[in-house]
């Protein structure tokens, strides 16, 4: 029973994100590569944000507003990785074209940037994942689950599992926004992105409050689903634009 | 404890990192000339398929965009676009990563699993006395600088035990002692899995409270010791097997020395990775000639080292005569885990004509509609067009992954080989990968002139680099989870740092330097800056 609930959680955390994995990422090596690389950048970022934060803490409970600095502090710098990503991305793109030009093959296609940008995007919401909420699982293994203070209805693990899940869903799809956005030149998605990010963050704060993660867990759901919806839309979009402009150019 | 000589084809992506790209597109430009048909008769020999008429149709192949209707062209392009780059790219690196994953992820299991669940810091056991304890034996009681300098007198006894093992084993080959340096191997090897690896499977069944009788443990270790030795050198095992073997070893090396005391450990493991680096870098370094020694004499390594790719060594030609029966075991075999190529394999037995209407299919993945369509005489030359395409697929497409666009490059040998001989001899080897996989697939042939190849294939991973590895994220694991993952990803991440080192250089690299600094330094970020971050921040549900 134990071990079915500790597994049950994980895969409330990461089941989509296995799901994805094996369905898409798994297929192509390059693209693995790119997802532990972008596994590789969020952790890198976590820990020059521990490094920076490491003399704050702890931080005394009840003082919400040290959260809210961290909170948007972190955002920012996240965001910040993102750009850094898309910049290395782009080099690589390039070389990647060069070298499909070498042998003879035909360019990166639009799709194939999409994939990439959802691995790159998978890869930072199973670092999120992994690290917030799997590395913290390791008890609900054992016999008893953990309450804390603030949440009284709702295990721990289980709070954490869902959050893990909004904001996998999140990073994962808001990367295939952005990465869209920085290659159209697009402003709003280039704005919306940090904003779905920043609101997300924001609504954990909720649980600071006494009873407040039945609300904002759902809220930060509710949230992942909004940006899942966007990023569905903006695929198709440009997918359907790609598709007119090769029937224009035939 | 070296990465040795491989032939990759992601090389070429990395070549565009240097920037030198003339000599690679001289190399394969203008060499493509019309096939060999002697080729084609020795390589078909043990299919006995007719000649096609296709390699008539060869010299029209200039022509063919001329021929080829504008129209389809842009249609023709895109669905080979998603199959283009991406497919294929990095497979190489993979095929050493997952691997070196597996092991990891067994070793922190089997810890996880072993670790008495009531004491949370490094097992209830003594710990036992090895090599790496001669000197000193920690206890907790001892200040850290009576651990620190027993942790550093002890590691340099084991640095210095590992460097004279590894003296005597390259006099050893040095003097052609080749037999006794296998046997040994094999001796170690069976004596690692019998009573390294019983005990640990006695430890997992006690723990498990899963009842099993001696008799029935014996037969089985013994058996699977037994089949472990077999599969340390003689090549006509599996390779699946074989490399299976080779990560259990580890695995149970691994965790058997994942139990010395803490900060044994990583002194150690520093002290292990300073000394990969002279031992593989240094003009005189041990390891260093002994992979100069092996590949001056065309040999295998004497050592117990993970191939990333299957190799036929010219020994073994007989039983790749065995199994070139059909290619299709082979291939199967080596697709690890991959069964979408043995569906084609099969059709490639049929006749000539429905086999080329598949393959376009799979090629194309879409293009069906296309190749159904013209069919008759324009899909000839539109095949053509696309084989042209297929040998660099499949020089991209090491790991057997797309099992079916490596029977396209069966078919092509014929105008390949001249394609790929310039190559080869002009210090890019880069295509004897797909050549290896010629000779694989269509091994009834007989090895010409690519022996010397033969044994300098894929990626060697030495063993102890597994084992090091696998310590590391072991030890790891009895801290916390937070700190294996980020082993893991920096283990990962200087092995990829490697690789890449790798394709620059050319010649063998030590692989422990670059992971284990990176897995050291990360182990002691998370654990003394990143873990009260989080779990500060998550303990509050308050995530970003």
């Amino acid at each position: 029973m134990t071990v079915a609930a500790g597994l049950g959680y994980a895969l409330i955390a990461l089941g989509p994100g296995l799901s994805l994995f094996a369905g898409v990422v798994a297929r192509k090596p390059f693209l693995v590569l790119t997802l532990l690389s972008s596994t590789l950048f969020w952790l890198i970022s976590l820990i020059v944000l521990s490094g920076i934060w490491r003399g704050f803490l702890p931080i005394k409970s009840g003082t919400w507003w040290a959260y809210a600095i961290l909170i948007i502090t972190s955002v920012a710098l996240q965001e910040g990785t993102r750009l850094v990503f898309w910049r290395l991305y782009k080099k690589m793109e390039e070389m990647l074209d060069a070298f499909a030009d070498r042998i003879s093959k035909p360019c990166l296609s639009l799709t194939d940037k999409m994939l990439i940008s959802l691995a790159g995007g998978l890869g930072h919401g199973v670092a999120h994942a992994v690290f917030f909420c799997l590395s913290l699982l390791t008890p609900a293994f054992g016999q008893a689950t953990f309450y804390v203070e603030s949440c009284s209805k709702m295990p721990f693990f289980l709070a954490s599992a869902l959050i893990a899940l909004g904001f996998l869903v999140i990073h994962t799809f808001s990367m295939i926004i952005a990465f869209n956005a920085y290659d159209e030149r697009k402003k709003s998605d280039q704005i919306f992105v940090p904003v779905v990010h920043m609101t997300a963050a924001v609504m954990t704060l909720v649980n600071l409050v006494p009873g407040g993660c039945l609300i904002g867990t759902p809220l930060l759901l509710v949230t992942a689903v909004l940006t899942l919806q966007y990023c569905w839309r903006v695929a198709c979009r440009r997918l359907t634009e790609h598709q007119h402009r090769q029937l224009n150019s035939n | 404890m070296q990465i040795t000589e491989k032939v990759l084809g992601w090389i070429d992506w990395f070549k565009l990192l240097q920037g030198n790209l003339r000599d690679f597109v001289q190399t394969r430009g203008p060499n493509r000339n019309p096939p060999k048909l002697r080729l084609w008769s020795v390589s078909r020999r043990g299919g006995a398929r007719e000649k096609s008429p296709r390699t008539i149709d060869l010299p029209l192949r200039r022509m063919d965009p001329a021929a080829a209707s504008p129209a389809t062209e842009p249609a023709a392009e895109e669905p080979l676009c998603a199959s283009s780059v991406l497919d294929s790219l990095g497979a190489e690196v993979l095929a050493v990563m997952s691997p070196v994953s597996i092991c990891m992820a067994l070793v922190v299991l089997l810890i996880s699993l072993l670790s008495p669940p009531s004491s949370g810091s490094a097992g209830g056991s003594p710990p036992p006395v090895t090599a790496a304890t001669l000197v000193y034996l920690e206890s907790p009681s001892d200040t850290p600088a009576q651990k620190l300098l027993g942790a550093l007198l002890d590691a340099a006894v084991f640095v210095a035990l590992v460097a004279a093992v590894t003296f005597v084993l390259v006099a050893l080959y040095y003097y052609r002692c080749t037999g006794f340096l296998k046997n040994y191997m094999r001796f170690s090897a069976f004596f690692v899995i019998f009573s390294m690896g019983g005990a640990i499977a006695a430890a997992v069944l006690r723990r498990l409270a899963a009842p099993l009788d001696a008799p029935t443990a014996f037969l089985l270790l013994f058996n699977g010791a037994a089949v472990g030795v077999l599969s340390v050198f003689a090549s006509a095992v599996p390779i699946l097997v074989r490399q299976g073997y080779m990560v259990a070893l580890a695995v149970i090396v691994a965790a058997w020395l994942s139990r010395l005391p803490e900060w044994t450990t990583w002194i150690m493991l520093v002290a292990l990775a300073l000394y990969d680096l002279v031992a593989v870098l240094a003009p005189r370094g041990p390891l260093r000639m002994l992979v100069e020694l092996a590949s001056s004499r065309d040999d295998e390594l004497p050592a117990l080292v993970y191939e990333s790719r299957p190799t036929v060594g010219p020994a073994t030609s007989s039983s790749s005569y065995a199994s070139a029966m059909g290619s299709v075991e082979m291939q199967t075999m080596t697709d690890s885990g991959r069964a979408g190529g043995s569906r084609y394999d099969r059709v490639e037995q049929d006749e000539y004509a429905s086999r080329a209407v598949v393959e376009m299919r799979d090629l194309g993945r879409g293009r069906s509609s296309i190749g159904e369509i013209n069919r008759s005489r324009g899909s000839v030359l539109q095949m053509d067009n696309l084989e042209r395409e297929v040998p660099v697929t499949s020089a991209e497409l090491p790991s057997n992954q797309g099992g079916s666009s490596q029977h396209a490059v069966i078919q092509i040998e014929q105008h390949e080989e001249e394609e790929t001989a310039p190559l080869v001899s002009a210090a890019s080897t880069n295509n004897a990968a797909s050549d290896e996989e010629h000779r694989q697939s269509s091994s009834s042939e007989p090895p010409l002139d690519f022996e010397m190849f033969e044994s300098t294939r894929g990626i060697k991973l030495g063993l102890g680099d597994f084992v090091f590895y696998s310590v590391l994220v072991g030890r790891a694991a009895m801290y916390d989870l937070m700190t294996v993952y980020a082993c893991y990803l920096a283990i990962i991440a200087g092995l990829g740092c490697t690789l890449i080192l790798l394709s620059i250089c050319r010649h063998a690299l030590p692989a422990l330097p670059i992971s284990i600094m990176l897995g050291v330094t990360f182990y002691f970020l998370t654990r003394l800056l990143m873990e009260p971050f989080v779990v500060g921040a998550s303990t509050n549900l308050v995530m970003f």
